[in-house]
């Protein structure tokens, strides 16, 4: 068993007797077989000396266990990690940013505490997964939908407090803008409710989100500023049904106008499914290969997607450049009336094709269930673990993944110009990622790309990959964007890269940390947030 | 329809489990299984998986097929029997489906007990025959 970083063998022992007194024996866990279960399956570190690995574990069951985990950690300086379900893979998974951290693993927490179908709410602990959340709605025949991201095992709270996403209506599509009001254990073991939760019997808690005086929620997302032990979230009432359609553009430029008319569909609410952006001629994610020689066209062409032999080989053979699928949900005659005035939108671009895509009256038949992304329809799922296996066209699968993703302006400019940069660094770097990409999220005023970087179980690939993940970061940055989300690995890189006014930010941040947490014991490092004993030694 | 060479791996996969389950630290559920699986899991779209689940049912095991996807597996029966009771299951799968099912076993204080990597025998992933069971102590969370 390895110790904390700063903590004596006798203080640590000291330390998980009174984890056990805690929570009971049973739930403390040295063992390096119990241990090793929460290493980051997709640590781009994997198996070398800096791979951030865990040195206990603990969990609680109640919150006032947490409460006295706190204490008996801020008391003898115990550094500790916070999951809710353990399975942020790709940003993490369940491994702390510093090694020797003893992991609060709190899955054990994991009752639904209220489901308002009248209020379209729900009231949850961080070790209540999407699936079961999504099963006591169905158990109970509830007309609710969860919006949940792929894959569905993760926590509500885990996922939100990351700034994670799915699919449904954009108010619930960030999961984060859709919570309602928190709790949260402070590093001294005190007890704080957000917005009505402050009042004591409000009754409004999941109701309405600022409460009174400042709103601190966000203080508790991407950061170590507490351990969050409830989080009230909106859920989408179910829909009476669902219609997609899609629209192909001709023209390489087309891509400008087309995503202004979707923006303007979306910030009016004429459209309020996740969008999707494709391109009939070059491919790409979720979409068919491009013929064999426009990929060799894309490949070979200085300009990447913007090559002038592309162009003239779309018109020639009459594929269009760009496509665009709008989703809808709501009553049947309101949506079919919302896609026929989307069409009288997108008919300004001239050459401009509609195609009706699935209708669906909801809820969805289970026959229907196999047809559908389960995401889009609220429902939990774990498919996104069978597409990458090996097959024919994936011969050679990695051992996992981490993303690179940033947002950039929701503008076709700008889409275009990342494809320029980011094709452009694949080349100059040798980076494995595409030579042409289209976002895959869509919020509300922006769109994030991702970039899928293997993980592998070979140290020189691993090391290689990492180098350039952080030259894409500064990639990005020199042109505007920045990544919404990221591995530890990374963190401080990206971190780094908010830097206005010599990084008012993350000198804001570290003020309010040694305001809550002066002994620096909560995720140590969580997203460049570093305790004042070891700012500066880690970056 | 699996070859000839397919069905004889499949054989041998299904032969390792049970030395898997007398050799390792399996903790035996009290239902009557064959072997005291609770299901067993193949791949419908891999021959040798699909002979593997064929010979276990003849076996009398109760066998249920994916497509590499174990959402329905996990959704309808494993999260519900898991927690009434932690009960052994086994199975010949691509890497993906085991990847899902060890993390999920891992949070009902299971293990994967056993992990033998068949050469490939598709154009897919090499298969691997697995058993999951119950660890002798608490598990990691409930």
């Amino acid at each position: 068993m390895s110790l904390p970083p700063g903590v004596n063998s006798k203080d640590f022992s000291d330390a998980l007797k009174q984890f056990e007194e805690a929570v009971g024996k049973e739930w403390v866990f040295t063992s390096d077989e119990d241990v090793a279960l929460y290493r980051d399956a997709y640590s781009p570190f994997w198996g070398e000396p800096e791979e951030r690995v865990a040195s206990a574990a603990v969990a609680p069951y109640t919150v006032e266990q947490v409460q006295a985990v706190m204490k008996t950690a801020n008391e003898y300086k115990i550094p500790v990690y916070p999951i809710s379900t353990g399975k942020n893979l790709g940003y993490g998974g369940s491994a702390p940013n510093l090694s020797g951290s003893v992991v609060l693993d709190l899955k054990r927490m994991n009752r639904i505490l209220d489901v308002s179908e009248r209020n379209h709410s729900a009231l949850v602990e961080p070790g209540v997964s999407y699936f079961d959340l999504y099963r006591y709605i169905q158990e109970r025949k509830l007309k609710l939908w969860v919006d949940v991201p792929d894959p569905g095992w993760g926590s509500p709270i885990g996922n939100a407090l990351d700034h994670g996403g799915g699919y449904l209506r954009p108010e619930f599509r960030v999961h984060f803008d859709s919570h309602c009001g928190m709790e949260v254990v402070l590093a001294n073991g005190d007890l704080l409710r957000t917005g009505m939760g402050a009042m004591p019997g409000a009754q409004t808690w999941q109701q309405y989100k600022l409460g009174f005086g400042p709103w601190i929620d966000g203080l508790f997302s991407q950061s170590n500023f507490g351990v969050v032990t409830k989080m009230g979230f909106w859920l989408m009432p179910e829909p009476d049904a669902y219609l997609s359609g899609t629209v192909t553009v001709p023209r390489y430029e087309d891509l400008i106008p087309m995503v202004d008319i979707l923006t303007f569909l979306e910030n009016s609410g004429v459209s309020n499914g996740m969008p999707g952006l494709g391109s009939p001629l070059l491919g790409g994610f979720m979409m068919p290969p491009p013929a064999p020689e426009v990929k060799a066209m894309l490949q070979a062409a200085e300009g990447g997607v913007a090559s002038p032999e592309l162009h003239k080989y779309a018109q020639d053979k009459g594929v269009p450049f760009w496509s665009c699928t709008v989703k809808f949900y709501g009553p049947a005659k309101a949506i079919r009336a919302q896609w026929e005035y989307a069409q009288e939108k997108f008919s300004a671009i001239p050459g401009a094709k509609f195609h009706d895509g699935a209708f669906y009256k909801l809820p969805l038949t289970p026959d229907q269930f196999d047809k559908v992304h389960k995401p889009e329809f609220g429902l939990p799922s774990l498919e996104t673990f069978s597409i990458g296996a090996r097959s024919p066209t994936n011969p050679t699968p990695t051992s996992g993944h981490i993303w690179f993703s940033p947002i950039i302006p929701r503008t076709g400019e700008a889409v275009l110009e990342a494809n320029k940069v980011f094709s452009q660094a694949a080349r100059d770097y040798g980076l494995p990622i595409l030579s042409f990409s289209l976002p895959t999220t869509y919020w509300i005023r922006a769109f994030i790309f991702l970039f899928g970087f293997p993980i592998t179980r070979d140290v020189a690939t691993n090391k290689k990959n990492r180098e350039s993940f952080k030259q894409l970061v500064r990639i990005a940055a020199e042109h505007g964007w920045g990544e919404y989300r990221t591995a530890p690995a990374f963190q401080d890189a990206v971190m780094d890269t908010y830097s206005f006014n010599n990084h008012a930010l993350r000198r804001f941040h570290e003020t309010v940390k040694d305001a809550v947490d002066p002994n620096g014991i909560i995720s140590a490092g969580r997203y460049g947030i570093w305790p004042k004993h070891l700012r500066g030694t880690k970056a | 329809m699996a070859s000839r060479r397919e069905f004889l791996q499949a054989g041998i996969a299904a032969s390792l489990l049970p030395m898997a389950v007398s050799g390792g630290n399996l903790a035996l559920g009290e239902r009557d299984e064959p072997a005291g699986f609770y299901k067993v899991i193949f791949d419908e779209r891999f021959p040798a998986s699909v002979a593997f689940g064929e010979e276990w049912k003849a076996r009398g095991a109760a066998v249920h097929g994916i497509r590499g996807d174990i959402t329905d597996l996990w959704f309808h029966d494993l999260d519900l029997q898991w927690k009434r009771q932690p009960l052994p299951i086994a199975g010949l799968t691509a890497h993906g489906p085991l990847f899902c099912l060890e993390r999920l076993a891992w949070d009902r204080g299971m293990r994967v007990v056993s992990r033998v990597e068949q050469t490939a025998m598709h154009d897919g992933d090499p298969l691997i025959a697995w058993v999951i069971a119950p660890k002798t102590k608490p598990g990691v969370s409930a």
